[in-house]
């Protein structure tokens, strides 16, 4: 049954005071970076295409629900996807065995809750879509989600580039034909953001010595070509129908290029070689 | 146990690392270390075929050094009894 508009604000209301009390110094991360400016860049589709809009309820065109859905299976943060929820749990357990203080655990645990947060917001959109999505096990597909993490350097990589992934895929939903993903666009990205953030504050602070930085050098070789790999292929025969519909603004290796542009720029700030680019890639 | 959950098992058995049962509905195995049982990381099962071995060869001298592995040293003396050149060649360049 819908909730009235009313009750559903008031529960924004309380998850907002929630993420209010649970700021810090450095929580949320996106806070100081958005405070510098736009972090990210502005991805514009230079193609013409037709308008689209469809909001929740709208009939929808057969290839564009298909699109959605292929989409939001991709997304994956959902409340009633076992496979989202089970990566959480190895993110509990990876911050208990292998961080090292109190204060990096309890980031993690603030990372944890903001996810959790959007596992409800996508749901939301999920049941708005198609009821018996919102409970489909959709495991990440994308071996960037697998890759083993045996130390806190790799959580960080982790989080510095599959979050940002997450980000850059949510600026491309502000101008998203489908309104309920355009609606939570914003949050979802400068949240994302924040995770990003997040994984670089440890790597910097993993770099302040040199075994660390030697680490973090030599298992940049199995994040860097994996976090290139998530955009999926330059070639990609869906990517022109999501630019079509409104779905996408940039093809795959548009979308690409920028993330390596923002995160080659932040990893030579941390003293670190940007790895060959083409090195280890299985989707280019 | 599928083929690249056998695979990982295998790449991870010779530097003394224990593929865990699945946790995460499945998806996602604890990595025990083979001497003591401590927790010392994990890794899903999508990983792209021959892709286990790579990473833990590439990963080598970081188990010979001690920047990866358990604290109580099975990794590093799995590694040099599976190498000791390439173990005492470790230990110079990262100070170990």
């Amino acid at each position: 049954m819908a909730k009235p508009d009313h009750q559903a604000m008031s529960e924004m209301r309380v998850i907002e005071d929630a993420e209010q009390r649970g700021r810090t110094d450095l929580w949320p991360f996106w806070r100081k970076a958005y405070a510098q400016g736009d972090p990210l860049p502005r991805l514009e589709c230079k193609l013409s295409r037709p308008v689209h809009r469809f909001d929740e309820g709208d009939p929808l065109p057969e290839e564009y629900k298909g699109l959605l859905l292929k989409m939001l299976r991709h997304e994956g943060e959902r409340a009633g996807n076992k496979s989202f929820l089970g990566l959480m749990g190895t993110c509990l357990e990876i911050a208990e065995a292998l961080f090292p203080t109190p204060e990096t655990k309890l980031l993690k645990a603030e990372y944890l809750a903001e996810e959790l947060k959007h596992a409800i917001m996508f749901h939301r959109l999920a049941v708005g879509l198609q009821h018996d999505f919102a409970l489909r096990d959709v495991p990440y597909a994308h071996y960037s989600f697998h890759l083993p993490r045996e130390t806190w350097a790799d959580d960080a990589f982790f989080h510095f580039f599959v979050d940002l992934n997450g980000a850059f895929h949510s600026r491309d939903w502000r101008e998203s034909s489908y309104v309920p993903l355009q609606k939570m666009a914003a949050t979802v990205e400068r949240d994302e953001l924040g995770h990003s953030e997040m994984g670089y504050y440890f790597l910097t602070e993993i770099c302040q010595d040199r075994r660390g930085r030697i680490l973090a050098q030599r298992i940049l070789a199995k994040w860097y070509p994996a976090a290139l790999d998530m955009f999926g292929r330059s070639d990609s025969p869906n990517a022109p129908k999501f630019i079509h519909w409104g779905l996408k603004s940039v093809d795959n290796a548009e979308i690409r290029r920028l993330y390596k542009e923002y995160v080659d720029r932040k990893l030579v700030a941390l003293g670190l070689d940007v790895p060959d680019e083409r090195k280890n890639r299985r989707f280019l | 146990m599928s083929q690249i959950v056998e695979e990982i098992r295998q790449a991870y058995a010779r530097v003394g690392i224990t593929l865990d049962q699945p946790a995460a509905y499945g998806t996602y195995y604890r990595l025990l270390c083979a001497g003591c049982g401590r927790m010392v990381g994990n890794v899903g099962d999508k990983l792209l075929p021959d892709m286990a071995q790579a990473l833990v060869d590439e990963q080598f001298d970081l188990y010979a050094s001690g920047l990866l592995g358990c604290p109580c040293g099975h990794q590093k003396e799995r590694t040099r009894a599976l190498d000791g050149e390439r173990w005492k060649q470790a230990q110079q360049p990262l100070g170990a």
